[in-house]
């Protein structure tokens, strides 16, 4: 075994030198995008959104690099006491958030608005990423073992619900779910989950909200009402047929210039981006965000310690779940759920949470030989 | 599931337990990026067939379209008018002058004549098209008959023209919002010039608009006035026939000219009366009074405690008007007492009023006969507290013109009044949706009859007093709601509207304004609030337009108002003085 005692002190100046400075390049070709969209969703122009935006990206960048630079083994400890904090936060706004739209969801820290469940899903990977640290093949197929693990995907995924903010907790059960797979949990597990989940598809209809009913009935027939409900999907399509090929050009997207479609500067940007920039700009978008994705995957691969392999992995998943969900979700695939696009989209919690995440990423690619020893 | 050859796991048992984890890991961490890389696999050809294949046919609207619009390019493409025949938008043929530079048999002469008839262009430049190679050079579009005639002296057989139709609005901005505007190639892309496009294309008869130009005209006028004197950031109004929904102005300002669009002026292209939706404040409790009169049992002289603050959960529900006493309903109306308000919500319940706004389409999104109709934000969850703050028109969020409709609806005879800006042609009527649907009861009338006079009471004695007009018995109820931006209630940023009824005793007339974040003035005392903003604009409307539509001035003494019954039920100022002295000395 090599490498073990080598890594235990690396000084600064080296672990600089291991940032994989290539996924930092990446993410900021990728955050530069998202500001040419926002000044362009703004009808040419740096206020209301764009320049919000980059201050809190140049934060989040600060904040990247120095989660990136702090010892894997810090954030092994770190992992129980974050899913804790991310708890308390939890329980916090549903106990005095502000409310807005009926759905509570954020802390008003005055500088900015706090999203517990955005924390929550950087928690969880790592408490079970934690939980499933260097424990034996048998240990993982035994369900005794697998309960708490369940509990710490769950409990914060009853809290979230409470909220009611359905397609985050689907997003940390999914994060959650991947940790259990690569962990190893007993492949029977899952294929009696997914079956038991499309038995229990009826019963759950029978809770859903009536709006959130209604997103799913509009995404099964978006055309029934295309001035109603199936408004944004049908107006996306257009926007996106519109682009064509190569686009109508940068500040040009007239289905977003009129405001026909709705949310442009969050959950729809994808598709002001792609009517001014057409499929071939959609494609390299995708193919940039594919890009991240190999790193992230090939950094999980790379590591040589079970935790590290674990937060990479979940974290990707994460990840690419954001990135697939609202692209999908903007094209009619999937019904309308709330997803940001990451690192394009306008908003603070998400942008800090994504390029935090990233740090954990680089952490487990610079420490990737560290010792974990299981406490 | 065997996802390993069995020589290879042999081997692995030999290196032991932990190696066998690893391996596990690491082919699930594969199988995993596999799923993603179906998934991106998958969204990738989806953009593609919307961007590409289906893109051609968005590009030009449905295919069946494409097809219409290429036969009728030629077509006359109908007439808009407004209620008493006045020409909204039409299509002018127009010719323009192109030339054959070949056939031209004295190009400096013909130059010469050229500059002559449009002094616009220049003597060099027409000289140079004339003398180009090719067969075919635009001279000048859209040329007048006079000017064409004028061509046509020269006698230049190299000289020709090209007829085409161009959509001339006479009267330009005036309703901007609701006419629409087509694109250079005659389609329709907003107001009805876009909903009407099949109809307007075929061009067999015009279009009639329940407009009226005159009405629209003192209502823009009296908006921009507004909004002008209140630095404000836009405003919008509406005038309606309560009888029959029929409107006879609709307002949004800033507006555009059809002719010169700038469509990347969102602010101007943006229909703030039927797209846009507000928080609408005060206005609303016209609503949960009818609905705690109607529902409710309740008399003019139930008390309501507005002494101290609401709590409603975290929050706090304030007064604006703050009166701190006990208020009988007449007063709640008059003051605009929130407290009072959301009492009265409470009053009638969760379920009722919400009942009772959905029968009053507030809860929908409207049918109108133009496609640009917002849908209202309502709380995703309609909790108690909810009720509360919908009682006074926070938390929830319609589009201007639907408040309107919902509110002539309880002043009127009480029936349901659905808001049309098509004059009767019931093809085009039954084609839209709107076909003749039973007449739905809102309120009974006795009902209808109280919400008059409390509407007549706040403009005698209450908040409204700035829009009473001498003689035509103007109703209404002011409404200030702070604006909502990011979750947060701004104290300097009001949307400020009146909604006005007259004449009160049998209200024809519904007359709307609404202002977007006015700042104060000297002549306003510094208030932005409705009473200062809104509410004099309707007043200068309904002094404007009354005698238009001949409703004639009644001088009725006082005590003959419609509200002089209510009076009773409202402490004058002496009395509350008296009151207040007998709480203090009992303390």
């Amino acid at each position: 075994m090599r490498g073990i005692e080598i890594q235990s002190d690396i000084k600064l100046g080296q672990k600089i030198l291991y940032i994989n400075w290539g996924l930092v390049a990446l993410i900021t070709i990728i955050a530069c995008i998202g500001f040419s969209c926002l000044y362009s969703a703004a009808g040419g122009s740096l206020s209301p959104w764009a320049t919000p935006q980059i201050v809190r990206f140049m934060m989040g960048m600060c904040g990247m690099l120095v989660v990136a630079l702090i010892d894997i083994r810090f954030w092994y400890k770190m992992a129980y006491p974050c899913f804790a904090l991310g708890m308390v936060l939890l329980v916090v706004v549903e106990a005095m958030g502000h409310v807005g739209m009926g759905a509570q969801r954020w802390i008003n820290l005055g500088f900015m608005k706090l999203q517990p469940s955005e924390v929550m899903k950087i928690a969880v990977v790592m408490a079970l990423a934690r939980y499933f640290h260097a424990v034996s093949v048998d240990d993982v197929r035994r369900i005794t073992f697998l309960i708490p693990a369940a509990l710490i995907v769950l409990a914060p995924v009853g809290l979230v619900l409470l909220q009611p903010d359905l397609g985050t907790s689907l997003m940390i059960i999914m994060a959650g779910l991947s940790v259990f797979f690569v962990a190893g949990a007993p492949l029977w597990m899952f294929i009696s989950g997914i079956v038991g989940t499309v038995a229990s598809v009826p019963v759950a209809w029978h809770f859903l909200h009536d709006y959130q009913k209604k997103r799913v009935m509009t995404f099964l027939d978006p055309e029934s009402d295309p001035l109603g409900a199936g408004y944004h999907i049908t107006q996306s399509k257009i926007a996106l047929g519109s682009g064509g090929m190569e686009g109508k050009g940068f500040l040009e997207g007239t289905q977003s210039r009129l405001n026909f479609l709705p949310e442009k500067q969050t959950d729809f940007i994808f598709t002001l981006f792609a009517e001014e920039w057409g499929f071939v700009g959609g494609v390299v978008l995708l193919a940039l965000f594919a890009l991240v994705f190999i790193y992230c995957g090939v950094i999980a691969l790379r590591c040589r310690h079970d935790f590290g392999r674990l937060l990479a992995l979940g974290l990707m998943v994460n990840f690419s779940l954001y990135v697939f969900i609202n692209i999908a979700m903007v094209m009619g695939l999937i019904p309308v759920v709330g997803a940001p696009l990451p690192l394009i989209s306008y908003g603070g919690t998400a942008m800090l949470s994504v390029m935090l995440g990233f740090g954990l990423i680089m952490s487990c690619s610079i420490y990737k030989d560290s010792k974990i020893p299981r406490l | 599931m065997n996802r390993l050859p069995s020589f290879k796991r042999k081997s692995f048992r030999i290196q032991g337990a932990r190696n066998e984890a690893l391996d596990v890991a690491r082919g699930r961490v594969v199988l995993v990026s596999a799923c993603f890389a179906l998934a991106y696999i998958l969204v990738v050809a989806r953009v593609f067939d919307l961007s590409v294949i289906r893109g051609r046919l968005y590009n030009t609207g449905e295919p069946t379209e494409i097809v219409e619009m290429t036969a009728q390019e030629q077509a006359y493409r109908g007439d808009i008018l407004d209620r008493n025949g006045v020409i909204l938008a039409t299509s002018l043929e127009t010719a323009s002058l192109y030339a054959d530079p070949k056939l031209i048999i004295e190009p400096t002469e013909t130059a010469k004549a050229l500059a002559r008839i449009f002094p616009d262009l220049a003597y060099g430049d027409i000289l140079k098209s004339l003398q180009k190679g090719g067969r075919f050079v635009w001279l000048k579009r859209n040329l007048t008959p006079a000017e064409q005639y004028d061509v046509l002296q020269i006698g230049d057989p190299g000289l020709g023209f090209k007829t085409g139709r161009r959509r001339i609005y006479p009267n330009g901005d005036l309703a901007a919002h609701f006419v629409g505007y087509t694109d250079v190639d005659g389609r329709g892309l907003a107001g009805v010039e876009r909903s009407f496009n099949t109809y307007l294309a075929a061009g067999e008869q015009p279009l009639v608009m329940t407009l009226d130009v005159r009405m629209q005209h003192i209502l823009r006028r009296e908006i921009v006035k507004a909004v002008e004197n209140f630095t404000a950031k836009g405003g919008a109004g509406v005038i309606m026939d309560v009888t029959n929904g029929e409107v006879l102005a609709a307002v949004s300002y800033p507006d555009f000219d059809p002719h010169n669009l700038d469509v990347k002026n969102d602010a101007a292209m943006f229909n703030r009366l039927s797209l846009g939706t507000y928080e609408m404040g005060s206005t609303f409790k016209i609503f949960s009074t009818a609905a705690v009169l109607e529902l409710a049992g309740a008399e003019m002289s139930d008390k309501y405690d507005a002494r101290e603050p609401l709590q409603a959960g975290r929050f706090k529900i304030n007064d604006y008007h703050a009166e701190k006493r006990v208020l009988t309903l007449p007063e709640v109306f008059m003051y605009s007492s929130n407290i009072g308000s959301a009492l009265m919500g409470q009053k009638v319940g969760t379920e009722a009023l919400k009942a009772f706004y959905k029968d009053l389409g507030l809860m929908d999104k409207i049918k109108l006969e133009i496609d640009e109709v917002g849908r209202p934000i309502l709380p995703a969850v309609w909790r108690d507290v909810n009720t509360l703050t919908a009682s006074y028109g926070h938390g929830i969020a319609v589009t201007p013109l639907q408040m309107v409709a919902a509110a002539a609806s309880v002043v009127g005879d009480g029936t349901l009044v659905k808001p049309t800006l098509i004059k009767n042609n019931d093809e085009l009527l039954t084609q839209k949706g709107h076909t003749d649907e039973p007449v739905i009861r809102i309120v009974s009338p006795q009902t209808a009859h109280r919400m008059r006079q409390l509407m007549r009471l706040v403009v005698t004695d209450g908040t409204g007093g700035n829009a009473d007009v001498k003689g035509y018995r103007v109703g209404g109820k002011t409404g200030t709601a702070e604006k909502n931006i990011n979750g947060r209630y701004d104290r300097k940023k009001l949307i400020s509207s009146f909604l006005g009824f007259f004449p009160m005793e049998a209200p024809r007339y519904a007359v709307f304004v609404m202002v977007d974040e006015p700042k104060g003035n000297k002549k306003s005392y510094g208030y932005a609030t409705a009473g200062w903003v809104a509410a004099p604009a309707v007043g200068k409307v309904v002094e404007s337009m009354a005698p238009m539509v001949g409703i004639e001035p009644v001088m009725a003494a006082p005590e003959e108002d419609l509200s002089a019954s209510l009076k009773r039920y409202v402490k004058t100022e002496e009395e509350i003085k008296a009151e207040k002295a007998v709480q203090n000395a009992s303390y």
